[in-house]
Parts: structure tokens; C-alpha cells; sequence
């Protein structure tokens, strides 16, 4: 509980008062209605997505030992391939969804992706998955082996390290090209406003995958990168809203909200693999291959009863990240503008229920970014 | 329903150094010859589908002069590629050592006649792996017939044709394990043109059994054994590929250490004549994993397969205990093994094709058609030999035959003789340990 109130903790100031301003007074009725209408479906998109999710694994869960008979391998191999078995079965499940995403993107000049490429194009990360539940399989099922039910309590700092050493490497994982000599000088000059060294700052060409722009920071210590997409850099922005979302992201890592990303999964680590071991010992736990199925109908399970939490604690750091760009752009007329932008033309329903913004919210809302601009402004008159 | 073309063989391997020197300038008449002779078919080929679609069966004509078409391309591969030593004639006359067997007229289904340029495509593609470009000759640019000759120009038949001309040359004689790939391949061809060319409406067989003759399997160190009922699951079908990357990245990460063990294997044989105990169950392993992760990932074998190459996979390689190998054979490996590193390339766009269309048909039908999948027996046993034999695990050179068990009257070894385990004595007899395939 120390470390998570520790962890909670921000710059933010305390007590911070957000004006109330409503949507009308900030976008045109028909900007309004297409944004709300846009992500509307993409919700609805969603809820049916986990739903049938959650059925295909509950099934997988209840039928799914039976394809050990597919197997000569031993029981951690025979565990590797019901755990890929389950991550196809997950893949084919949500194809329709994804491809309703497409069509409904493609309506609204979201994406000029077609059919084929949305179900084929990712099968490089799905490989990379598989190979990915395969590595978490034998070291749960080997630490299992050894250690019986006791496996979870190896096994949650195995997977700390595992996650930091994704992290430190994901900035290699998605070609980039360097930014130029204007964005560099920007990098160093917030970088130094905030107090860190700079990160590498480079630009993902997304442009033939997606119109919407967005922007992020990844790896830490000698991997810290920042990677702008290219869409925030095709003339819709102007160099002022850019500058703010490139302050952004240095905040990301000013703050240190990677390590802190990681602090907080290794906070869950332990009791997520506890209650999964718990759920598998009917199966003969994590030792026997049949309880894997079972097991990733659990984390699946965990994983979305988790998400309000998980993004609660991605907003609060969203809005720390927004506040130190504030205070180092000191420029709240170009987030504003910005702010709005997501909406007009990346169609983000500016103010989404609440339920919604709990399951999917890993960012504030459009209103609630531009609220706290304006509280900026009015606090540091 | 009309019967299955197959192939006879009655060629007793001597081969005239004179006539294989100059064997390419030779067939040039007959290559020249078949190609107008591909023209007529092609029209003939033609004509006959459209007798065919309304009478239910072709032209007694017509199918005469197809019969002949392809008996004589079958003659002109054979002769090109080393499976045979009498110049042939030109008339497609039988009588010739390797002799396709075409099946007499008979009535064909309608709708497989309708849709059979479309049915042969599979096929086609599996000629294109095995079987020899000069089948059909082919220079036009339209016409079933040319299909197998644009695609099959690398196939094995071609490769048996280019070692078996030096190996001729040689030795005065055609190596028996390449003469029978290189018929077995012309075999296929010539069931895919008696398809093609509506001499008969059953379906071309890659089983190397149901193309020609009881092709004979001699004892070798490294053979197959399988245990596999062909059923699929079309899940771990529609995911085969992804579901075997743990075993790719597994397999490249062994083989850079097989190759290091290989290294050291293979200066330890030539100081003391034999393997390094240790190293030879590693590489053991080693050749047997490989075949298990090539087996399934070509469907060939239909389960997971665990990953330390231990015996039980239902396509598994019979490997030898410790054997004496020859410090000659140990010393020249490197560049002994060219030529089964060819063929192996041969069988490895073989196994491509199988897993390949073995994917299509295993989705659909749930099953692993039967001659894909001993075709794919075939190539694997044929892989696992080519390693077992560069990594210095034996120095019986791989048997390129597509024979899947020992000649009727030798019996199948049972057990495993036993071997002194220190392989002291002066000379020791080479175990007779394959137990050929079970299919």
C-alpha cells in the first residue's frame, strides 16, 4: 500500500479545481455528432469483442485439454501449444470485430487499410505472441514442476524482468527514422527545462496504416526514445500544438512514468499469478498442461477486471505528463487547440460515459485535457 | 472409371559412357520432335475435352495418339535424364526399359472433365517439384501442357539427371537411388498428363508404391518409422506455421551448436575412426528433432513434437548406436555431401509443395491426403539422412531411392544387433539397422 501511494504520487498539484465547460461551447453540433457517433460503434465494437472473448476462452477453458492429444511433446511443450492454441482461437474470435473496426474506420476516413491487410498484416506480431506465451509457458510450467504450487511466488519477479527487458527494448521494436534538426533542438530544450537528459527523438511512418495521430515515449535509461507518428507531422498541426505533444512525451519520461509502469505491474505480478494458480489447482495446477487453458481464461479474466484500474493509473499519469508540458511550453492556447483536434479530426468523443472512460480510458477525456489547460492558464496568472 | 497410368522399369542400370557424354546433343532430334509433337497434342488434348464433355468418354483416336504422345515424352525424360540407356524411337512405341503403362479409354465423369484444367492445378504443382521438364516438351506459350514444363525445370528428376550424368560417366553405370527417384518423378509427370490429357479421370498419386514398380529400400543407418493415421485437426492446421515458430527459433539455436559439435565430432572420428559418444547422441537428437519439426510443420507428421528430439513422434528417424566410420569418408565429408545437399534441395521443394497443398486438402477434409503424405515421408527420410551424414553421425550416404520398405524377400530386421559399446575390434560389420518405412 506504501509503494502504491507512493507511486500515485504527482506533480500534480493537490486540490487542483477544473472549470466546468461544456461540449457545446467548444465543438460545432456536426463535429459533435459525427465524433460521438464515430465512437460510439467502436464501443459497442468493443463490449461485444470482450464478450465473445470471454466466451470462446471460457469454452477453450472447459474443452480445450482435449487437444493434448495433438501433442508428443512433453508437458511443457504440450503446454506451449495450448497456450498458442488459445492465443489462435483469441485471433479468430475477434476477426469479425476487427474487421467491423475497419469498415467503420474506413467510413469515417480513419484508415484507408483494407479488409485483407487488417487480418494479415499483423501476423509478424502474432508470431511474436506466440512466441511470447511460449517463453511465459515454460517458465510458469518449469517453475511449476520444481516448485509445485509455489511457482507463482518465482515466478511474478521472472516476469518483472521480463516485462523491464521488453521495456528497455521496445524502442528497437518498430522501425523509425530520426527527427529533423528543429524537433531535435525542441528534445534537448524541453529535456533541460524539465531536468533530464534528452531521449532520442524519432518518427514512425504510420501513414499507410492510419490517419490519426498520436505520439509516445518507450524504453529507459540508455533506451529512452520518444517517437512521433507521422501523422502528427503532415501539416494538420501546427508547430506549437507539435511542441506540446513532444514536451509531453519527454514529461513521460522526465517523470519516469516507464519505471513506474513497471513498479506498478510488479505490485499486481504477485497476486495475479497467485489467484492463477489458485484457479488451476483443480486442473492439477500449472504443472499439468491441462490447466493451461483454464489458466488463460484467469488472465484474460484478470486483465479486464483490472483495466479501470490499470487505466486510472494511466490517466493519473497522462495528466502529470500534460501538466509538466504545461508548465514547460507554458502555452495552454496550443493544448487546447490540440485537444480539440483529437476530436475534429481524430473523432474522440470529447466527453464518453463513464463506464466507458473506466474500460477504455488510458487517457483523459478530450474536456477533462482541455478543463486542465484551462486550469493551468488560470492558475499561473 | 478408367485405371491409373504407372510406370514399368526394367533397366538394368549399365549406362554407355559414350552416349551419356553426349547425351544432351543426342536427345536434341527428340527434344525438337517433341515439341511439334506437344503442338498436336495440345490440340488433340483439346478436341478430346470436348468429346469427352458430350460423349462421356474420348475419341478411340484421340486417345490412341495422347497414349503415344505421352509414352514417348516419358521415354525422351528417361533417356535425358539418365533413367534409361537405349536411344528411343520416335513413334512412342512400347517396349522401352522405363515404360509408362497408360490405362485402355474408359468413361470419365463429366463434371471432372468440365472443371479438369482447374482439378490438375495441385498436381501440377506437385509435378513441378518432382518431376522433369522435358516432359511435354513445351516452347509455345498456351496449353496445359506447357504448365509442367515452366514449372518443373528444377525439379528432382532434373537434379538426378545432373549428378546421375557425371555418376555415369563414372562409373559406366546409373546409381540405383537416383535412377529410381528420377522414374519415379517421370512416373508422376506421366500420371499428370494421362490426367491432363483425359486419358484417364483418376487423380494423379504421389505415392511413390502406386506410380511403379516395389521400388527397393537397402539397409541404411538412418531410416523412418510411421505411426500416423493422417487425421488433422483443423485448428492446429490453419496455425501450423505459427505454432511451429517456438520450434524454429529452438531448431536454429541447436543447429548453430550441432554444427559446432559436428566440427569437433568430425576431428575426433578422423584420430580415433569412430564418433564421440556424447556427441553422437547430441547429434543423434540433433537429426531427429529436425525431422520431427519438418514433419509437422509439412503436416507430414500431425502432432506437436516435443523439443528434445527423444524417440516417439509418429514420424520418427531410426538412428544407429556408435559405429565405426571410415576416416576417408570422415576426411572428404565435406565435399562427399554436394551432391545429397542437391537432392536434398530437391526433396526440400518436394516437402514445400506437400505442406503446402497438404495445408489446403488438411483444412478442408481434415485429413493429410495419403501420397502427399508419403511423398513427405519420403523427403523427410531422405533430409534426415543427408544431416545424419554431414554431421558425421554415420557414413552410409544418403539413398535417394523413394522406396518406402526393404525388397519383398528380405525381411525386416527386427532387432537392432547388438554392438560392442567400446567398438574395439579391428573391423566391424555395418549394422544393418533400418527398418525401412512403415507407411
Amino acid at each position: 500500500m506504501l509503494a502504491a501511494w507512493s507511486l500515485w504520487q504527482t506533480r500534480v498539484p493537490d486540490g487542483l479545481r477544473l472549470p466546468q465547460l461544456e461540449t457545446d461551447g467548444l465543438f460545432r453540433p456536426t463535429e459533435l455528432e459525427r465524433a460521438e457517433s464515430y465512437a460510439r460503434f467502436l464501443r459497442l465494437d468493443f463490449l461485444a469483442s470482450q464478450l465473445v472473448l470471454l466466451v470462446v476462452l471460457a469454452l477453450y477453458a472447459w474443452r480445450g485439454a482435449r487437444f493434448t492429444r495433438e501433442s508428443a511433446a512433453g508437458r511443457i511443450g504440450t503446454g506451449m501449444l495450448l497456450g498458442m492454441i488459445g492465443l489462435a482461437l483469441v485471433w479468430l474470435s475477434q476477426v469479425p470485430f476487427r474487421l467491423a473496426e475497419t469498415w467503420w474506420d474506413r467510413r469515417y476516413d480513419q484508415t484507408d487499410a483494407g479488409y485483407l491487410e487488417t487480418l494479415f498484416a499483423n501476423w509478424f506480431a502474432l508470431g511474436a505472441e506466440f512466441l511470447f506465451i511460449c517463453l511465459a509457458l515454460l517458465i510458469v510450467m518449469a517453475l511449476a514442476g520444481r516448485w509445485q504450487r509455489r511457482w507463482w511466488i518465482a515466478a511474478a519477479p521472472f516476469f518483472v524482468g521480463l516485462v523491464a527487458l521488453f521495456s528497455f527494448i521496445a524502442p528497437y521494436l518498430s522501425p523509425t527514422e530520426s527527427a529533423d534538426a528543429a524537433l531535435r533542438a525542441d528534445n534537448r530544450r524541453f529535456a533541460d527545462a524539465q531536468g533530464t537528459e534528452p531521449p532520442r527523438i524519432s518518427v514512425e511512418d504510420v501513414s499507410e496504416f492510419t490517419d490519426a495521430p498520436n505520439a509516445y515515449a518507450a524504453g529507459f535509461g540508455p533506451t529512452r526514445r520518444v517517437v512521433l507518428w507521422s501523422t502528427l507531422l503532415d501539416g494538420r498541426f501546427s508547430d506549437d500544438e507539435v511542441e506540446l505533444v513532444l514536451a509531453h512525451e519527454v514529461a513521460h519520461h522526465s517523470r519516469n512514468h516507464i519505471l513506474e509502469g513497471l513498479a506498478w505491474y510488479a505490485l499486481f505480478a504477485l497476486p495475479g499469478a497467485w489467484l492463477i494458480a489458485v484457479a488451476t489447482c483443480r486442473r492439477g495446477g500449472m504443472r499439468s498442461p491441462a490447466a493451461v487453458p483454464l489458466s488463460l481464461f484467469v488472465l484474460v479474466g484478470l486483465q479486464l477486471a483490472s483495466s479501470p484500474l490499470q487505466n486510472a493509473i494511466s490517466r493519473h499519469q497522462e495528466e502529470e505528463a500534460d501538466w509538466v508540458a504545461l508548465q514547460t511550453t507554458r502555452d495552454p492556447g496550443a493544448a487546447k487547440q490540440l485537444f480539440e483536434k483529437f476530436t475534429t479530426l481524430a473523432l474522440s468523443d470529447p466527453d464518453p460515459p463513464a463506464w466507458s472512460e473506466q474500460l477504455l480510458g488510458s487517457h483523459p477525456s478530450v474536456l477533462e485535457r482541455i478543463e486542465f489547460a484551462e486550469a493551468w492558464r488560470t492558475r499561473s496568472r | 472409371m478408367a485405371g491409373q497410368a504407372t510406370l514399368l522399369v526394367t533397366d538394368d542400370l549399365r549406362r554407355s559412357r559414350l552416349t551419356v557424354f553426349f547425351r544432351l546433343l543426342l536427345a536434341l532430334p527428340h527434344i525438337v520432335w517433341l515439341i511439334l509433337w506437344t503442338i498436336a497434342a495440345v490440340l488433340a488434348a483439346i478436341a478430346s475435352w470436348v468429346a469427352t464433355l458430350v460423349a462421356g468418354q474420348p475419341p478411340e483416336t484421340l486417345h490412341r495418339f495422347l497414349s503415344a504422345f505421352t509414352r514417348y515424352s516419358v521415354q525422351i525424360a528417361a533417356y535425358l535424364f539418365m533413367a534409361a540407356n537405349p536411344y528411343p524411337g520416335f513413334t512412342g512405341e512400347p517396349g522401352y526399359p522405363v515404360e509408362a503403362e497408360l490405362p485402355e479409354r474408359g468413361r470419365q465423369a463429366r463434371w471432372k472433365t468440365a472443371l479438369r484444367a482447374v482439378l490438375a492445378l495441385p498436381a501440377v504443382l506437385v509435378t513441378a517439384a518432382i518431376g522433369s521438364g522435358a516432359i511435354g516438351g513445351g516452347g509455345g506459350r498456351s496449353g496445359e501442357a506447357d504448365w509442367g514444363f515452366a514449372l518443373s525445370s528444377g525439379g528432382l528428376v532434373a537434379v538426378c539427371g545432373f549428378l546421375g550424368w557425371f555418376a555415369a560417366l563414372a562409373l559406366g553405370r546409373m546409381p540405383n537411388g537416383l535412377r529410381d527417384l528420377a522414374a519415379y518423378g517421370i512416373g508422376y509427370t506421366a500420371q499428370t498428363y494421362s490426367y491432363l490429357l483425359l486419358l484417364t479421370d483418376r487423380y494423379p498419386n504421389a505415392d511413390p508404391e502406386k506410380v511403379g514398380p516395389a521400388w527397393s529400400l537397402p539397409p541404411h543407418a538412418i531410416g523412418l518409422e510411421v505411426d500416423d493415421d493422417g487425421t488433422r485437426s483443423r485448428l492446429t492446421v490453419f496455425f501450423r506455421f505459427l505454432l511451429a515458430l517456438p520450434h524454429f527459433v529452438w531448431l536454429s539455436l541447436w543447429s548453430v551448436a550441432a554444427i559446432l559439435a559436428a566440427f569437433v565430432n568430425g576431428i575426433h572420428a578422423l584420430i580415433r575412426g569412430r564418433s564421440a559418444r556424447p556427441l553422437h547422441r547430441f547429434l543423434v537428437a540433433y537429426v531427429r528433432y529436425s525431422a520431427h519439426v519438418t514433419a509437422f510443420v509439412t503436416l507430414v507428421g500431425g502432432r506437436f513434437p516435443g523439443f528434445t528430439g527423444e524417440p516417439g513422434y509418429p514420424v520418427d528417424v531410426t538412428t544407429p548406436d556408435l559405429e565405426r566410420q571410415s576416416r576417408w569418408v570422415t576426411f572428404f565429408r565435406g565435399i562427399l555431401v554436394l551432391p545429397a545437399f542437391l537432392v536434398s534441395g530437391g526433396y526440400a521443394g518436394a516437402l514445400f509443395v506437400v505442406g503446402f497443398l497438404g495445408w489446403l486438402a488438411a483444412l478442408v477434409t481434415g485429413r493429410m491426403p495419403t501420397g502427399l503424405q508419403t511423398l513427405g515421408v519420403v523427403s523427410v527420410r531422405y533430409l534426415a539422412q543427408t544431416n545424419a551424414y554431414w554431421l558425421i553421425v554415420t557414413d552410409v550416404y544418403p539413398y535417394a531411392s523413394p522406396a518406402l520398405r526393404p525388397p519383398a524377400d528380405e525381411p525386416e530386421l527386427e532387432v537392432e544387433p547388438e554392438l560392442d559399446p567400446e567398438l574395439d575390434g579391428p573391423e566391424h560389420d555395418r549394422p544393418e539397422l533400418d527398418r525401412g518405412v512403415t507407411g
